[in-house]
């Protein structure tokens, strides 16, 4: 898979790929706080890989820790565009009325792309959620590496992996995009 | 709480909103339900080798649950013998010993304690500490069915095949696709504020959420079935400690014609034909019943569903199995799993594993609704006014006491009915009344678990 970060050259901050990246990243950012999802699917390439695999426990070390054979999404456009076009009906109780996001994305890096990807990036996501007015918030803390593509002059997301930080999660549903 | 009033209301159909938030009433469940049932824990397909394990819990207590070197199964209390510190504290891993981090006693992955730091220096040897014959507390009773492990911390339980009983055979619907059994992949693990017993209640007999609940999912053409007049035509079943769902296909079909048409490929049917006996292959064939949820006592759920999972109208079911897993009267662990045939051809193993995470698990498209009720719920259930309401789960039932339509001829174990009616759920409550208002208190005859329990909380 293209997405890893591992032994690739890191670019210049401040270069004009990683303005480029941090600019697609908090546009991204601000479209799926406002659920503008047809937007965002327009940010994503054809073959698209969306993967946020199970978190666990486990001994001695971090590299075992996200299980290999179990996610909580492993998407391609066919599973995104239906889960997009589901918000759009009347009756997607989960996000109506809709939950309050926020997603802060920080420790922003890019790396040399490959023959599949123009650049990879590495970025920490704090996602914040609040829902109704009784329940506490949920707070979904991640690092994301993503394989960018330009596309039409513009960077679109051909692969993301999400490392989620909880091997439980504390919020109800993944009704969200990470 | 009056408990006695709490099960009479629930017998007869009128369910006391409380039972959905009451910590008085969660205790006692945690006793006399969750300390007599018995509880899966795990699949054989989780712990393949020697020395795999996974960490598993009963509400509060914590086992490991291991292949030893001899390839038996152990259910181990993961509490350290000398000062009780969690021995395994990793949930997954394959291991020859388990080792306390406080002091460092040290357990083979068959549970006995073989390393005792400074053994003849701190217990003057054997003298003071016989090692032999001790290990970790395995837990009461153990026994599987269909790769399921399950466990009892009641030391009279009846064996787990009587207690599951005509379950069996839909546990084999949906786990015995092939003599090579099923594997689990998983798993998804994430906390719902919702009491256990609303999902495990929807999942053994709830169609009639289905076509309002889950109606985005029609709209957007994942999957056509939920229809309300689809749903209504399926079959509710029941059989001693479990029940479900179904949906209706072509009557005298043949199982293969029907199998079919929700997705499966004909080698996989061609296995199930060998592997099945008669009555599945009357009730998929003949009578046109496809299982789909279920429940069986207390909190085992399983689903069996086949959405769209392309962009060329390719149909491909999936198997979750899914434990509501208490953490209070108000919150529930739920781990989801994704179950598969493991003779299944790889693409099949692919393209179901995508149905379910479309579906069901912590970002299922049906799964997402659900929870957004069963917490609602909850916190519903928690005021004063829900103590003054009972709520009607009546469906099915008329005043007279009779049923709204007849028990349907059905060439399974148990009973069923056709058409929408809360009969399963009633079943599952009633089951759970008999083991709550059993007051031969407690599991094991230590007496460590007062009779005064039960006086207290009336």
């Amino acid at each position: 898979m293209a997405a890893s970060a591992d032994d690739r050259t890191l670019l210049p901050y401040g270069g004009e790929i990683y303005n480029a990246v941090l600019d697609f990243l908090y546009r991204e950012a601000e479209i799926l706080d406002e659920r503008r999802h047809d937007e965002w699917l327009a940010m994503l390439t054809d073959d698209i890989r969306y993967l946020v695999p199970v978190r666990v426990t486990s001994a001695h070390s971090l590299a075992d820790s996200a299980l290999r054979d179990m996610a909580h999404f492993d998407e391609d456009l066919y599973s995104l565009r239906k889960r997009v076009e589901r918000f759009a009906t009347e009756h997607a109780w989960a996000e109506d009325p809709p939950s309050r996001t926020r997603r802060h994305v920080t420790n922003v890096r890019c790396y040399e792309g490959d023959s599949d990807a123009d650049v990879v990036t590495r970025s920490n996501l704090l996602l914040f959620r609040s829902r109704g007015d009784i329940h506490d918030h949920d707070l979904l803390s991640a690092t994301r590496t993503d394989a960018l593509r330009r596309e039409g002059g513009r960077l679109k997301l051909a692969r993301r992996t999400v490392l989620l930080d909880e091997s439980v999660l504390r919020t109800q549903n993944l009704a969200v995009f990470l | 709480m009056n408990l006695e009033q709490v099960i009479d209301d629930v017998r007869s159909g009128m369910i006391p909103a409380r039972v959905y938030s009451d910590p008085e009433l969660f205790e006692l469940e945690r006793r006399r339900v969750f300390g007599r049932a018995w509880l899966f824990l795990a699949h054989e397909s989780e712990i393949r080798e020697p020395g795999d394990y996974v960490v598993r819990r009963i509400v509060d207590d914590s086992f490991i649950i291991v292949r030893d070197e001899d390839g038996r199964v152990r259910v181990l209390f993961n509490m350290c013998l000398h000062r009780g510190m969690q021995v395994c504290r990793s949930e997954l891993g394959n291991t020859s010993h388990f080792r306390c981090p406080y002091h460092a006693w040290t357990y083979k992955n068959s549970g006995e304690l073989i390393g005792v730091p400074f053994h003849r220096d701190a217990y003057g040897g054997e003298d003071g500490l016989r090692r032999s014959g001790m290990g970790l507390l395995p837990a009461p009773r153990v026994e599987t069915y269909a790769g399921l492990i399950f466990a009892s911390l009641d030391d009279d339980a009846p064996e787990l095949a009587d207690y599951l009983g005509g379950f069996r055979f839909y546990l084999d619907f949906y786990l015995r696709q092939s003599a090579e059994g099923s594997e689990l992949h998983g798993p998804q693990r994430f906390r719902v504020k919702a009491n256990w017993k609303i999902g495990a209640e929807n999942f053994a007999g709830d169609t009639y959420h289905t076509p309002h609940t889950h109606a985005s999912v029609v709209e957007i053409n994942l999957f056509s079935a939920p229809k309300a007049a689809k749903r209504k035509e399926g079959a509710l079943y029941f059989a001693d400690r479990g029940g479900g769902t179904s949906y209706k296909l072509a009557t005298n079909a043949g199982m293969r014609a029907n199998l079919r048409s929700i997705g499966y490929p004909d080698e996989m049917i061609d296995r199930m034909q060998e592997s099945w006996d008669r009555g599945h292959r009357s009730l998929v064939g003949q009578a046109g019943f496809m299982p789909s949820a279920a429940t069986v006592l207390p909190n085992l759920s399983f689903v069996h569903n086949w959405p769209i999972v392309d962009d060329t109208g390719r149909v491909t079911p999936f198997v979750s199995l899914r434990l509501w897993q208490p953490v209070s009267a108000t919150e529930t662990e739920v781990l989801s799993w994704f179950a598969v045939d493991r003779a299944a051809p790889d693409w099949y193993k692919a393209a179901s594993y995508k149905a379910y995470l479309m579906c069901f698990g912590s970002s299922g498209m049906f799964e997402q609704d659900d929870v957004e009720n069963w917490a609602s719920i909850t916190q519903m259930a928690k005021g004063q006014m829900a103590e003054r309401l009972n709520l009607n789960s009546r469906m099915g039932l008329r005043h007279d006491g009779g049923t709204v339509s007849e028990a349907i001829d059905w060439p399974a174990p148990g009973r069923a009915f056709v058409g929408f009616g809360e009969y399963n759920q009633r079943e599952l409550l009633n089951l759970w009344c008999a083991l709550l208002e059993r007051d031969d208190d407690a599991p094991g005859d230590n007496g460590s678990h007062p009779r005064s329990r039960a006086a207290a909380i009336d």
